[in-house]
């Protein structure tokens, strides 16, 4: 590749960033399509579009620092959602084939057949350098922490930005929390040893163990999607009594479990108390 | 709210504006047609004027689905859920937005979703006909673009006079392409994917003209299998789990992966608006847009 075309996939890579960043992302980054070997075949980004040679990632639309000192906790379930990052990065797709002459996809959001990504977006942020994971599962920024993502995947040639050198957790805080208590903000508000999610062990400024109890994760943080639908509907059929049957699938819980699957946007996450305990972006959610 | 105060334009001028609005707001295509033309084709009540009164012009915006790139992938899950990104309904209330704002005419988005059995209150298809977009095809009656093939459209019908485009007055469907190849097997390409004798959807004859002599769409398997997850394959499963007697298999059946997928479908993931692509992927209109680097 001659200077010439390095620039001009250079230039690609700044307009997108800018088209990203005026569409409401707070960070972008490059991945190499050919860097996904830790994720099982068939689900790396060359398997989903051959010939892929990068994933753009964006990140962002995550809760407002209003959204984060609201009392009720419900306000959190119906306003948190992936879908602005999502439309975002199919219209970045967009313009790569349509501006820039390379194929694009979308990586579909949600998950495939048992509850697997098709592409991570976890790793996509990662070898793009948007963050890197975390105790409590999500990858967080080193500026804004906790946030959704979305990546493309394209031919597009664009300039890796790669993973970033040092991890983003533990942050100072958590080290000095750890020895003084054997214990984070996230792993002493969710601990596994207490019918929580989280567990882990830090070494100096490193992660050195971690446990992420996620089916356990899953029934708290989606009690009211997908998931309580299936749980809601297995207690109303296994109801035998016609009355109290009718009483489970006319109730407040069946009900905001229906409007949460629906495009109303409630409760596709309810749980946010490991993240609201993290002290990375912590600032972004402090205003006046 | 009321209009705008703007400048007085004329017809020409306001057409123009619109169109360029349209496209601007995500469309790829966009044609207008005055109302008088549904009266040959729909019976009274679904025509434009039965929706709003007054009305004088229908606008209809088409809008590609997915990227070229999803086209290209060899996972056929991923057209099931890049398939539709809803571009031509946002670009059609931004149109509505603006007739109401900045003209003070009514503009409402025509209603093409069924409300009762699989009917529309409007047809999207025939809308897009009428305004010169495309024309029928053999494939599930899809309408087809000269430029783009597949799009997806959305109505406005609005009490604006507006000046009309003129109906295509060339047939999109067949292609030369596939005129030749019915010549030589008895089957254009779509029909080869999917043909009605073979368990598909789709059958038909071309006249010596090179034309349409009929064509036969199985919409009822077609929806088996381009719906197979939403709201039918949603309904499909209840009625098989609520008849379920055995508690452990209907447990096994409401966590499976089929109901879990047929729930996300119907969700905020615009997981599997539609699943099949299979007549659209070998058809030759708007393949040139489907090349890329």
């Amino acid at each position: 590749m001659n200077d010439a075309e390095i620039s001009s996939l250079q230039a690609y890579k700044e307009e997108l960033i800018v088209e990203a960043k005026r569409g409401g992302a707070l960070v972008a980054g490059v991945a190499d399509a050919n860097a996904f070997t830790m994720a099982p075949e068939g689900h790396r980004p060359t398997d989903l579009l051959p010939d892929a040679k990068a994933v753009f990632v964006v990140g962002g639309a995550q809760p407002r620092a209003a959204d984060w000192r609201s009392p009720n906790h419900q306000h959190m379930e119906t306003s948190s959602t992936s879908d602005r990052v999502s439309a975002l990065a199919l219209k970045l797709a967009n313009h790569v084939e349509r501006k820039f002459g390379y194929y694009a996809l979308l990586n579909p959001p949600g998950v495939d057949r048992g509850r697997n990504p098709f592409v991570s977006l976890s790793l996509a942020a990662e070898l793009a350098g948007c963050g890197s994971r975390s105790l409590a599962g999500p990858v967080l920024n080193d500026e804004y922490g906790f946030m959704y993502y979305s990546a493309i995947i394209t031919t597009l040639p664009l300039p890796v930005d790669g993973p970033i050198t040092k991890a983003v957790c533990p942050a100072p805080e958590c080290i000095e929390m750890w020895e003084e208590e054997d214990t984070t903000p996230c792993l002493s508000v969710c601990p596994i040893s207490d019918d929580g999610c989280l567990d882990g062990k830090l070494e100096g400024d490193e992660i050195a163990e971690s446990r992420f109890d996620r089916a356990r994760c899953t029934i708290r943080t989606q009690g009211n999607w997908v998931p309580g639908f299936q749980k809601a509907l297995t207690v109303a059929l296994d109801e035998p009594d016609p009355e109290r049957r009718k009483m489970i699938l006319g109730s407040t819980m069946f009900t905001r479990t229906l409007w949460s699957m629906t495009y109303a946007n409630v409760s596709q996450a309810q749980c946010f108390e490991c993240m609201r305990v993290c002290p990375v972006g912590a600032q972004h959610r402090q205003l006046i | 709210m009321a209009a705008q105060t703007a400048p007085l334009q004329g017809e020409a001028e306001i057409t123009q504006e619109i169109k360029d609005l349209a496209l601007k707001a995500g469309g790829d295509v966009v044609g207008i047609a005055p109302v008088e033309r549904w009266i040959e084709f729909v019976p009274e009540g679904y025509r434009p004027q039965d929706i709003l009164p007054g009305a004088k012009s229908v606008i209809v915006i088409g809008s590609r689905g997915p990227t070229v790139g999803s086209w290209r992938s060899p996972n056929h899950r991923l057209m099931e859920i890049n398939g539709y990104d809803f571009a031509n309904d946002r670009a059609i209330h931004v149109v509505c937005n603006h007739i109401e704002k900045k003209f003070g005419y009514y503009a409402m988005q025509g209603p093409s979703l069924p409300t009762a059995g699989h009917q529309p209150l409007f047809s999207g298809m025939l809308a897009a006909v009428l305004t010169g977009l495309g024309t029928r095809s053999f494939a599930a009656n899809i309408i087809l673009n000269p430029k783009y093939g597949l799009l997806y459209y959305s109505a406005a019908i609005t009490t604006l006079e507006l000046c009309p485009d003129p109906m295509l007055e060339q047939d999109v469907c067949p292609h030369p392409m596939c005129v030749a190849t019915y010549k030589a097997i008895d089957k254009t390409p779509c029909m080869a994917a999917c043909p009605a004798d073979e368990g598909g959807c789709l059958d038909g004859s071309i006249d010596t003209d090179g034309r349409i002599e009929d064509s036969y769409f199985d919409r009822e398997r077609c929806a088996t299998r381009s719906m197979n997850f939403g709201i039918n394959s949603l309904q499909k499963a209840l009625m098989e789990i609520v008849e379920e007697e055995d508690s452990e298999r209907r447990h096994a059946m409401i966590n499976s992966d089929f109901f879990t997928r047929s729930c996300t479908s119907v969700s905020f993931f615009k997981d599997s608006v539609a699943q099949c692509f299979e007549c659209m992927r070998v058809c030759p209109i708007g393949r040139a847009e489907r090349k890329l680097k």
